[in-house]
């Protein structure tokens, strides 16, 4: 009985041991610990290693960059609203939720593994700024609590049966945390620019 | 001439009290291009998606059509949005807009890209049902796909560029560039 547990649930179950990690190291202010410790290593990313030099010195490459780290979340956006919104039985109610679902994941996860390396090399260029902004440190933390979200549990989820036998307010529930995780992690970095 | 048109005309929307208004608002501005910014998740995200099927990358088991019917109005009302908002960010700060060489470049890769989008429609109409289940659209489609994608890369990147000052007025003195640039000033000074 708790292996079959363990074996369907196996994805989840590591998120929420993952998120009670966060919770215990939270409470024993682990974080607040190792926050001055960071400050070396960011400075040492801006001033010393070949991105932060790269984009501090050239500001075409570091605008090109960025650039592409716009069109990458544009792509990002377009699959979510796409696939979510299919969830929510608003468009393409004439395509299969689960032919839309697998046929645009690998779309997604490209364009998420380009959104992070050119996220990189941006925060690169302003470390020592982005350092002491907390919108920088709540992104990252969202983008985390994002990616753990679809890989962990949104896609296990809708791979694991026909979308028919999944409670449709699970569905729900699915598509509007996905839509507002997203929309948080473009929002919270056009906040990073303001700041 | 050109040039001196719409100086002028950039000078006048200035000296309007919403123009100053806009700009002096700091979340106003912010709000606004905020917005314009998020709004490319629907509007190129959607195009995207399109422009990947016609080219095979994307559920190529679903009809191209259906693809491109169904996203067409999220699209429009992404890219209405992305204009509104758009038109309010050169309201906002028109001299120096207009005086922006990537503000130009991205106006013209927009109507290129609209162009694009226009003949793109009417070859997708005119072979519609002859191929709509077909994993990679046909050749001259998925060479307007193409173009698409690179004309909105084109678009975003110089959209991206307008607000760093590589290419301003007062740093550059090729009069080539000072004329593409809309530098009114600085080319009769020199």
């Amino acid at each position: 009985m708790f292996s079959l547990l363990l074996n369907q649930y196996r994805r989840t179950l590591i998120l929420f041991l993952v998120l009670a990690l966060i919770i215990i190291l939270e409470m024993v202010q682990f974080r607040a610990a190792i926050y001055p410790g960071l400050l070396p290593i960011f400075e040492w990313v801006k001033y010393s290693s070949w991105i932060g030099i790269l984009g501090t010195t050239y500001g075409s490459i570091y605008a090109t960059v960025e650039a592409g780290h716009l069109l990458s979340m544009a792509t990002i956006g377009g699959v979510v609203l796409a696939t979510d919104l299919r969830l929510l039985g608003i468009v393409f109610r004439d395509v299969p939720s689960e032919t839309l679902t697998r046929g645009t994941h690998k779309v997604f996860k490209l364009a998420l593994v380009v959104a992070i390396l050119t996220g990189i090399f941006c925060a690169a260029g302003v470390a020592d700024k982005v350092y002491y902004m907390q919108v920088f440190w709540f992104k990252m933390l969202v983008l985390a609590a994002g990616s753990g979200f679809v890989f962990f549990i949104k896609q296990p989820l809708l791979n694991s049966m026909p979308h028919a036998q999944i409670n449709p307010w699970v569905l729900r529930l699915l598509a509007i945390t996905s839509i507002l995780i997203w929309f948080t992690v473009a929002a919270t970095g056009r906040w990073i620019g303001f700041s | 001439m050109i040039n001196e048109l719409l100086l002028q005309f950039a000078q006048w929307l200035e000296a309007q009290s919403y123009s100053q208004m806009l700009l002096a608002g700091y979340y106003s501005y912010n709000w606004v291009e905020t917005t314009h910014v998020l709004t490319l998740m629907l509007s190129i995200g959607s195009l995207f998606i399109i422009d990947f099927r016609m080219l095979g990358l994307i559920l190529p088991n679903v009809p191209a059509s259906t693809i491109a019917n169904r996203l067409h109005k999220p699209m429009i009302i992404g890219f209405a949005i992305m204009f509104i908002t758009g038109f309010l960010l050169v309201y906002a700060k028109p001299v120096e807009t207009v005086q922006s060489l990537w503000f130009r470049i991205k106006m013209i890769l927009l109507v290129c890209a609209f162009i694009n989008a226009w003949i793109f429609n009417a070859r997708l109409k005119a072979a519609a049902g002859s191929w709509d289940m077909d994993p990679v659209a046909p050749k001259n489609l998925r060479t307007g796909a193409i173009i698409s994608l690179v004309l909105w890369c084109g678009v975003v990147t110089m959209g991206r560029y307008i607000p760093y000052d590589w290419v301003d007025c007062v740093n550059v003195e090729n009069p080539t560039i000072l004329w593409a640039t809309g530098c009114v000033e600085q080319l009769q000074a020199l």
